[in-house]
């Protein structure tokens, strides 16, 4: 008796919430896979969990900056063409092209990736992605000195102490730090008592109000981060003493501190950002912190230290696993005769010595992010532009082709930033039966053939 | 904190409760008197903390005030992290605990839920401030690590 009431009242609950649908954000790199939305027949209803960044990739659906049409620049002012035009076009000016260039490619997915690799192939062009001024980087060094991984789950479930090196978590990733940090896993039950969080940054930014009374903040001097880890790994490799002045502009009792919890505790996760990327002096902050995490797992018994890349766009990641798997190198692909070839060139190189005629970006706004004598030769040649929304590119780009959203309009593969593939699901249709990016470049492809 | 600063913070219990901090968290809600505490009238060296306190309360002890927990929606960006600090939320949400979100509709005892980008409270009777088993909380963990300094409580 009990037994068939309960049935009944849970069949009524399912019911009322069978409009709920449970999604992946494309809005950063962490992919949150637990957003929950509420759709009433079509449209989108209610938006729940998501932070400021995930609801305003919801908002660009309806936006004012959305591009609907194909759009071609004739006399300095742009025209509506049909599709069949504009893609007959975008043909023409390949093949009329000797060295095409194309950069981004990390606000797409897997799928239009490996179409936009193959395009690259078909035309002997070269094509980069916004990993190389950006997270790859990491990865050349690591392929040298190795690298230690951990997933999301395992940062939740083991780690105790999570370093935050020259990333400001707090603004560019909101929910990062609610989920590793706060969230209580399964061999850290009371959370954020057993967890310490340790920040070591040029000023106060953010993240520093996040910190407890067991948390230790470090405030360098700039460009001096590669002082401290060559400090580190002097220590651990033998008997050194700590200078009484202190190093970089952290005092002594701190550094005691540091050393102590690095050494005593189990699992460190040290997640880094820009800051590390750029060379300081001879050497490279990045290639020493490699050194250093193998270091420190040596010496360890238990647990091990690992290295976390905290990037922007939600795909890079992607872009690394598929041209590795396609061609053999993650980054700056340069192909002839439908081979890739050895060349220490990247994007910024190709476009500071003009060495191209066309240039192909998808999904991204270099225009407006490179210095500004590399973005005028840019804009010297000319351009196609493949993407969803206005942009300081789209004000100077020839010919532009208007993509869906991936994640909203169609569907697709990505990776988060921990290097784990996830599935991008399809909740509403696109407006004026726009195409998805990996069908966009494959129609283009079909066409070349 | 500030009122307990100037009581005598000898814990004599000539009060009635427990500890200082006990009787300064009943006078913030207006529950007791200053002059229920003895020693502060009797010993002259508590003259001086006395007189401030009855300069903090303004003549206004012993009125009852209410719990407020104020969310700054401007400054506030949806990073979830009051949700998943929240103990009482993550006693009755099983999905809050690993940083999840919530299912909805809301179970009744949740406090915070983050909806179109930013954080809305529920309802404030299932706080720990006011819900006790026999023992007074202190509790400040969603003022204490909101990045944004969003959060505020207060009695009014």
């Amino acid at each position: 008796m009990i037994n068939k009431k309960f049935l009944i009242k849970k069949n009524t609950e399912f019911k009322k919430m069978s409009d709920q649908i449970k999604i992946t954000c494309s809005g950063c790199s962490l992919l949150c896979d637990d957003i929950i939305i509420i759709k009433h027949e079509k449209d989108i209803e209610k938006i729940l969990g998501t932070c400021l960044k995930g609801k305003e990739k919801f908002n660009q659906i309806i936006s004012k900056n959305r591009i609907l049409n194909p759009l071609i620049r004739k006399n300095n002012s742009l025209e509506k063409i049909n599709w069949d035009i504009a893609l007959d076009k975008a043909v023409q000016m390949i093949n009329n092209s000797i060295k095409p260039v194309l950069y981004g490619l990390s606000n797409i997915s897997c799928e239009a990736q490996l179409n936009a690799i193959k395009i690259a192939r078909k035309i002997n062009g070269f094509i980069d992605s916004n990993s190389t001024i950006c997270q790859g980087q990491v990865l050349n060094f690591a392929s040298k000195i190795g690298i230690t991984t951990m997933t999301l789950t395992d940062i939740i479930n083991k780690s105790d102490v999570i370093i935050l090196w020259g990333v400001n978590v707090v603004e560019s990733i909101p929910r990062l730090l609610s989920k590793i940090l706060f969230s209580r896993g399964k061999f850290r039950i009371t959370g954020r008592e057993i967890k310490s969080l340790i920040i070591v940054d040029i000023y106060k930014t953010a993240s520093f109000n996040v910190l407890g009374t067991r948390d230790l903040a470090l405030i360098i001097k700039p460009d001096n981060d590669i002082e401290l880890i060559r400090f580190l790994k002097k220590y651990c490799r033998e008997e050194y003493k700590i200078p009484a002045g202190g190093n970089s502009g952290i005092d002594k009792q701190d550094l005691e501190r540091l050393i102590s919890i690095l050494l005593n505790s189990e699992h460190i996760s040290i997640l880094t950002g820009q800051a590390l990327i750029k060379p300081q002096g001879e050497g490279h902050p990045m290639k020493e912190l490699l050194e250093l995490i193998k270091i420190l797992n040596k010496y360890k018994k238990i647990g091990r230290v690992s290295l976390m890349m905290v990037g922007g766009h939600y795909n890079m990641v992607g872009f690394e696993h598929i041209a590795l798997a396609e061609t053999g190198k993650n980054q700056s692909i340069q192909f002839r005769n439908g081979k890739s070839v050895q060349t220490e060139e990247t994007i910024i190189s190709k476009l500071q010595n003009q060495d191209f005629d066309l240039s192909i970006i998808v999904g991204t706004d270099p225009i407006s992010h490179f210095p500004a004598a590399i973005s005028k030769n840019l804009s010297s040649k000319p351009m196609i532009l493949i993407d969803n929304k206005k942009s300081g590119t789209y004000l100077i780009a020839d010919l532009i082709l208007p993509t869906a959203i991936t994640g909203i309009e169609c569907e697709g593969l990505a990776f988060r930033l921990d290097h784990v593939p996830i599935k991008l699901k399809k909740i509403i249709d696109p407006p004026n039966n726009i195409l998805s990016d990996a069908k966009l470049l494959e129609n283009i492809l079909m066409k070349l053939e | 904190m500030e009122l307990f600063q100037y009581l005598p913070q000898t814990n004599c219990k000539k009060c009635g409760k427990l500890t200082c901090m006990a009787f300064s968290l009943e006078l913030l809600k207006g529950n007791v008197n200053i002059e229920e505490c003895t020693p502060l009238l009797d010993e002259s060296k508590y003259q001086n903390k006395y007189s401030k306190l009855k300069e903090l309360l303004k003549g206004e002890e012993g009125q009852k005030r209410e719990l407020k927990i104020g969310i700054d929606i401007v400054k506030c960006d949806g990073c979830g992290i009051c949700v998943t600090i929240c103990p009482v939320n993550a006693r009755y949400c099983y999905s809050i605990l690993s940083g999840k979100v919530a299912d909805y509709p809301p179970d009744k005892h949740q406090l915070f839920m983050v909806k179109e980008g930013k954080c809305e409270l529920l309802s404030i009777e299932n706080c720990r401030r006011l819900v006790t088993e026999g023992k007074e909380r202190e509790c400040r963990v969603c003022e204490t690590y909101c990045p944004r300094v969003a959060i505020k409580i207060e009695y009014i």
